[in-house]
């Protein structure tokens, strides 16, 4: 009984949801507005527990280490963001977590830029490997030069236009097939957990 | 002549069609093979194959683990979800030692939900064979992903019960990535180019994504380069997955009673029917979705072609 | 100074970490224990953004009476009874907090992206046309993995999924690997200008 209470407000909110097909109403601005609070709500019990106590509570008044209580205030001053007057003390927090993206310069530049680079160079031992080099480098030409894309270099320039025409259409079909997922999962559980249609 | 325009004149309404009939069709073309579902045939693709090679070489041993991070809430499960029970499902029939971790709040529950629908059909343990690192927030990622490369139990600390790492039995002979060798990201975002980009090139990890089927096509580069071992593509890799695991891991016989090794030949031979009872429900969702996914997949590309239809014959009109 | 002090934490700190990715010394290392610990211990005070940031916007909607404020209510409400229940009767599974997650949280995160679905079919059907060349091009490479995606694909003929598989191997991956290069260039230049204190937005407003 409680199962099937549980499944009716779930279908009845999904519903609420797929009424925006048609126009939107009160029942969808109802469910959009609860969502959002929800998930806010949501996250508060979650945080206090396995973040706030292990990290915070645990270390200071557990184990004494009470060196922890100068970044818990330093986390502190997070709340001050909105305020007019002391809101530039939000910036210490900011900063202090914004640091690690030191580490990402040599590291993004190896994974993305680098390896890319040496894939892209290899030896072009049959069509496909020449294939993805020409498109990779015309690409680039694309996006990198500032100069008009006319004459030779116009014409050079357009393959790569083509080459990402392809990719865009390959993005494309798998966005459909993504989409067509989502709603397959949901109309599974409207048949399935809901109405019991599907076994 | 007349017949002409009343044909351009058919397209030219249609051209103006209501969206909400277009809603219409969409909607029955997923309802309808879903409430009548076939046997269609998942064919297995390498990217697939590889992650599930890669988690089997693990299996029976005490020094290998492999790690899935959930970094997704509750709007991409369709899709990731039977990719997480699969995986799951596998290591659980293999006696492969497996962690889970999340990064949102929404992702929480998602693991524990993953973790229940899969422990149910096997006597497994948390702390022993499987440990649930919990909800660690978003901003704390790259402190524990680089952390994790030296001592997984200091970058970690607690799992989701508050049980202290170190002290569980599962960390026997498990410290960093040289052991939790393979780090699976389930994301609908281009989250496993973190761990390519910190765990893979600072620590020689091996990293696999399963992405919704949006994000598929960005991650082939790094499939060619090898940073992503393999890769699960949407419905489709969680369907391919859920046949290996019941065509292999799940496999039963006298010379083969705790599954069987991956075989080419075999996937390619084997036809598992998705209809009746032989696979339960949670095992087969993705591969029941696949069905609806063809027909609607068809409806698109009829859509597409009716409408180009309809705009050179109007624009043949106007010219 | 107080814009120069957290610039001046962010470069040292930036740079140390730029030294940690390099250097597997000591001295590094017990930096990087020191910077995890601490990071730990500021970060679930994030969270308090996003609380406030709500009752910032909700509570002014209901306070002016703006045009569907009583919507505003509801947030607020959900999200008060939502934390009070997490509280008050825990975390697990089975717990009334729990119930508000898979009931009305989850469905609803859910469903809120399947409605794509839908816009997608029409826009394919009103807006996807064959103008150009290029747009022909786009067309048929999403026709060609649409369908070598699907059980029916590989049914219709073999060379539906051998050509989607092409696509995305080679002309897609060509694509991508040029406009990830030119991505990776820009994100190493952002994290640099952050580093070096020339890209500042972060920092929000005022003095």
């Amino acid at each position: 009984m409680f199962e099937t209470i549980s499944n009716f407000v779930a279908a009845f909110l999904t519903l609420s949801i797929f009424s925006f097909l048609y126009k939107d109403n009160p029942f969808y601005k109802f469910a959009e507005a609860l969502l959002v609070g929800v998930s806010m709500g949501y996250a508060i019990p979650l945080v206090y527990e396995n973040v706030f106590m292990p990290y915070v509570y645990t270390p200071i008044f557990l184990n004494h280490k009470f060196i922890i209580i100068l970044p818990a205030l330093l986390g502190m001053l997070y709340m001050f963001r909105f305020s007019k007057n002391l809101g530039w003390l939000s910036r210490y927090p900011i900063v202090f977590g914004m640091a690690i993206i030191g580490m990402s310069i040599p590291m993004s530049l190896h994974s993305s830029v680098l390896v890319q680079m040496r894939s892209a160079m290899l030896p072009i031992d049959n069509i496909n490997t020449a294939l993805i080099f020409i498109g990779t480098v015309t690409i680039l030409l694309y996006f990198f030069f500032s100069k008009a894309h006319k004459g030779v270099y116009g014409k050079v320039t357009n393959v790569g236009i083509w080459f990402m025409m392809i990719g865009f259409g390959a993005s494309f079909g798998y966005t459909v097939m993504a989409r067509v997922s989502l709603l397959i999962g949901r109309i599974q559980f409207l048949l399935g957990d809901w109405l019991g249609l599907i076994k | 002549m007349n017949k002409n325009k009343n044909v351009i004149k058919l397209f030219d309404r249609m051209q103006n069609i209501d969206r909400r009939y277009i809603y219409i069709v969409v909607a029955l073309s997923i309802i309808i093979p879903l409430l009548i579902p076939f046997n269609s045939r998942t064919y297995v693709t390498k990217p697939t194959e590889d992650i599930y090679k890669k988690i089997d070489s693990f299996a029976g041993d005490e020094t290998k683990a492999i790690l899935m991070s959930f970094t997704h809430d509750a709007s991409t499960m369709p899709e990731l979800f039977p990719m997480e029970v699969s995986v799951l499902r596998h290591c659980f029939e293999r006696n492969i030692k497996v962690f889970t971790i999340c990064w949102l709040p929404a992702a929480a529950p998602l693991v524990d939900y993953a973790l229940n629908t899969a422990k149910e059909d096997f006597d497994v343990q948390s702390g022993v064979d499987y440990c649930n690192f919990g909800y660690k927030p978003y901003v704390l990622r790259l402190p524990i992903m680089l952390g994790m490369g030296d001592d997984i139990s200091k970058a970690v600390e607690t799992d989701s019960q508050g049980r202290k790492v170190e002290n569980l039995e599962i960390m026997k002979n498990i410290k960093n990535y040289d052991d939790m060798n393979l780090v699976v990201d389930f994301a609908g975002s281009s989250s496993a180019i973190t761990w390519i980009t910190y765990a893979r090139a600072r620590f020689g990890a091996n990293i696999a994504a399963g992405v919704t089927a949006v994000m598929v096509a960005d991650n082939y580069p790094y499939l060619q380069t090898g940073q992503l071992m393999g890769i699960f593509r949407g419905l489709k890799g969680a369907a391919e997955y859920e046949k290996l695991v019941d065509v292999f891991a799940a496999y039963e016989s006298e010379d083969y009673p705790n599954g069987r090794p991956f075989s080419k030949e075999i996937i390619k031979e084997t036809r598992v029917p998705i209809t009746g009872d032989t696979v339960p429900y949670k095992y087969k969702k993705a591969r029941i979705g696949m069905n609806a996914q063809s027909i609607a997949h068809i409806m698109m590309i009829f859509f597409i072609l009716l409408g180009n239809i309809g705009y050179f014959i109007t624009r043949k009109k106007e010219l | 100074m107080k814009r120069q002090i957290p610039l001046i934490i962010i470069i040292t700190l930036g740079f140390m970490f730029v030294a940690h990715s390099f250097i597997p010394h000591k001295i590094s290392t017990d930096f990087f224990d020191w910077y995890q610990d601490w990071v730990k211990a500021v970060s679930p005070f994030a969270v308090s953004l996003g609380i406030m940031s709500l009752f910032m916007v909700h509570g002014t909607k209901i306070k002016r009476k703006i045009s569907n404020w009583q919507y505003s209510v509801i947030t607020l409400a959900g999200l008060v009874f939502t934390a009070f229940a997490g509280f008050m009767w825990g975390t697990q599974s089975g717990t009334p907090y729990m119930w508000l997650f898979e009931n009305v949280q989850m469905p609803m995160s859910a469903t809120m992206f399947a409605l794509l679905a839908f816009y997608i079919a029409s826009a394919a059907y009103k807006a996807f046309r064959a103008r150009s060349a290029e747009a022909t091009v786009l067309l048929i490479a999403a026709i060609i993995v649409m369908l070598g995606q699907v059980p029916l694909g590989a049914m219709i003929s073999k060379w539906i999924p051998e050509s989607s598989t092409w696509i995305l191997n080679v002309p897609n991956l060509a694509a991508k690997r040029a406009i990830m290069i030119g991505v990776g260039l820009g994100m190493t230049a952002t994290s640099l200008k952050i580093l070096l204190g020339i890209e500042r937005t972060y920092l929000g407003g005022g003095d």
